[in-house]
């Protein structure tokens, strides 16, 4: 290592301290939200004047938040599945294909972590709206599934990339058909990049919302555009409480991917 | 006459303009140890990808017992392979790595457990069944991959270069190993190296190749006696070379030019031998003499000495002769020769041509 944290002296201090206010600033708007949503002030003021669970009774009382709370899941589930079958296969083409263009297809599958997704919002729209895609199951999961491809592709490609393909020869002259080597042993020799692109596909899908707006009807939404709907009409501290809970999911979430990537390593 | 168990018929691979192997044609016996000997880029490793089926070869063909292999792929040719790099499945321990080939067979499981423990014995490695490769050293990983190659027992094991990655002592070390594995099983096996000291420590017979084309096959022996071209007999063994010009020609004998006064006769000629042309005379330090007054019997030559280090066993002096060429002379310990040598001192090199060999281009 360049910098030993143990000999930079006085420095140590400095870099702790600077270390702690970074996290801070990414950690202070949440655990405010957390607090608003224990507040008895129906204004969200803060600090609050008192402590309450009425605003998680209200939330659970009412279908609708559940109800868009299982869309999103439907939908992120649907999402995670193809963007890690569909990542697998165009990485295996794009690290082992020999073709002319293949940086250029690489490319052009990676834009749509780079484009505004408004512009992408309204070009889908536009076009789900010829075919009637809009305020569909489908629209959704296709829409979300284009957001999600490229970090499928990034993370099984580097996983691809770093497992030596002698591992694979070597299974096949075992005895093992090519594509059973790759079910048997390449599948298992990359599982840490096959799970890191299922929770990264699920998170971006989970909580998307530009996309989601203009594909939601009123029927059919998903928990951000639920609680992006209810914030216009209402400024109620029941949004503060649906995100804790959002929060709280997502923090479960990357617990228990953390816990079975230690799995994967010993 | 029977057929031999592996024939190499006329290889060839072209990667665009570049011939990685260029007309290879070699027949190896059955329990055979061959090894493909040469520089990097020789051509060694696509030869064998070529046998596994990993790689088309652009024209030539390759028959095992009589039969070609060509149109066999690499999952149905029943070929055993261990790998320069290592290669062991990662998320299986020892034991299900070397069983893995058994149940793609779909071998019943007694039979599987029963070849597994045989086959740890065989590389001794008992005990380490249920140990992950990950925790195993570089040397260990490499007897496991050897023992999934063999578990099938598969007619041909081929290996490219599988101790490169260790260090000297670990190579020497398994390449006992693998010696005391190949008379156990008398499986047949091709090994790449380019290590001319492994080859000659395991192998049966050598392949040397250059530049995609075979230039010699031969034991080790051979190969050091009767070197059929100057690359050959710079790879095995040590060997200086000095510049000189054909006087005459006869039978594959050559009288050789060596600077004004010299002309040494009947040397065992290479290559195109015209008198006139230039030839260059490989000396063996080993299989020369040093004498401190010039001999009438034997072709010689002078030289200066420029250095002497004592090796033990043997002691290295390295010469300039009066071409200013570099000649080494190597005398066993106890040579008289040495005996009060200086740094400096004119001396007499001499040399039995039978022993040498011209090589022209
Ligand atoms: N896939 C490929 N595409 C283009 N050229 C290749 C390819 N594989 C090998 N070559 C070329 O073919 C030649 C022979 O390569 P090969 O790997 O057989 O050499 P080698 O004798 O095994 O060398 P090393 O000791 O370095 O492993 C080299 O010049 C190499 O650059
Ligand atoms: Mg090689």
């Amino acid at each position: 290592m360049l910098l030993n944290f143990d000999k930079l002296g006085m420095w140590k201090w400095v870099l702790t301290g600077f270390s702690v206010l970074v996290a801070l600033f990414l950690l202070v708007p949440i655990l405010f939200i957390v607090a608003l949503s224990f507040g008895s002030s129906q204004w969200l003021i803060f600090p609050p004047p008192g402590w309450t669970l009425r605003w998680y009774q209200e939330l659970l009382a009412d279908p609708r938040w559940l109800e868009s709370a299982l869309t999103s899941a439907k939908i992120a589930i649907i999402v995670t599945l193809c963007s890690v079958i569909l990542g697998l296969l165009a990485s295996f083409g794009l690290t082992r294909g020999r073709f002319a263009g293949r940086e250029t297809l690489r490319a052009l599958f990676l834009t749509p972590m780079i484009m505004p997704v408004v512009v992408l919002a309204v070009a889908l729209y536009a076009f789900f709206l010829k075919i009637g895609l809009n305020g569909t199951l489908l629209g959704f999961v296709i829409a979300h599934l284009i957001l999600a491809l490229p970090f499928s592709i990034i993370s099984i490609g580097n996983a691809l990339d770093s497992f030596d393909r002698s591992i694979e020869d070597a299974a096949i002259l075992c005895g093992a058909h090519p594509l059973e080597a790759k079910l048997r042993v390449t599948l298992p020799g990359i599982r840490h990049g096959l799970f890191a692109a299922a929770i990264f596909s699920f998170l971006v899908s989970w909580d998307e919302v530009v996309v989601a707006i203009f594909m939601a009807s009123p029927t059919l939404q998903t928990l951000p555009v639920k609680i992006w709907a209810t914030l216009r009409q209402d400024l109620t501290p029941v949004i503060a409480a649906a995100s804790t809970l959002l929060v709280v999911f997502t923090v479960v979430l990357m617990i228990v991917a953390a816990l079975l990537r230690k799995g994967f390593k010993s | 006459m029977t057929v031999p168990f592996l024939q190499i018929r006329g290889i060839r691979k072209e990667y665009g303009a570049v011939t990685a192997v260029d007309d290879v044609t070699l027949n190896v016996e059955k329990g055979e140890f061959l090894t493909f000997l040469g520089p990097s880029g020789s051509g060694k490793s696509t030869t064998l990808y070529i046998l596994a089926g990993f790689e088309n070869p652009t024209s030539g063909d390759i028959l095992l017992e009589g039969k070609t292999l060509l149109q066999t792929p690499s999952h149905k040719r029943n070929i055993g392979m261990v790998f320069q790099r290592y290669t062991l499945f990662p998320h299986l321990s020892v034991g299900e790595n070397i069983a893995f080939p058994l149940r793609v067979r779909r071998l019943p499981k007694a039979e599987i457990d029963e070849k597994v423990r045989r086959m740890l014995k065989l590389v001794r490695l008992e005990g380490y069944e249920d140990r992950m490769p990950a925790k195993m050293s570089g040397g260990q990983q490499q007897r496991v991959a050897l023992a999934r190659a063999l578990a099938y027992d598969p007619p041909v094991l081929l290996m490219d270069e599988p101790l490169s990655a260790l260090d000297k002592k670990l190579r020497e070390e398994i390449q006992y190993e693998i010696r005391r594995i190949h008379q156990e099983t008398s499986v047949t096996i091709l090994y790449v190296t380019h290590d001319q000291e492994e080859a000659l420590r395991l192998s049966d017979r050598i392949a040397v190749f250059s530049r995609g084309v075979i230039d010699q096959t031969g034991t080790g022996p051979e190969l050091y006696a009767n070197p059929a071209t100057r690359f050959v007999a710079q790879f095995i063994g040590d060997s200086d070379f000095l510049k000189g010009v054909v006087a005459a020609t006869s039978g594959g004998l050559a009288d050789i030019h060596l600077g004004d006064e010299t002309v040494v006769t009947g040397v065992p000629v290479h290559g195109k031998a015209t008198a006139g042309g230039n030839a260059a005379v490989m000396l063996r330090p080993e299989r020369i003499n040093l004498s401190r007054t010039a001999g009438t019997d034997r072709a010689g030559i002078a030289a200066t000495v420029n250095d002497i280090t004592f090796l033990g066993n043997n002691t290295h002096v390295a010469t300039v002769t009066s071409a200013n060429e570099a000649l080494s002379v190597r005398l066993p310990f106890g040579d008289t020769a040495i005996n009060g040598l200086t740094t400096g001192e004119k001396v007499w090199i001499t040399w039995d041509p039978a022993t040498t060999h011209a090589f022209c281009d």
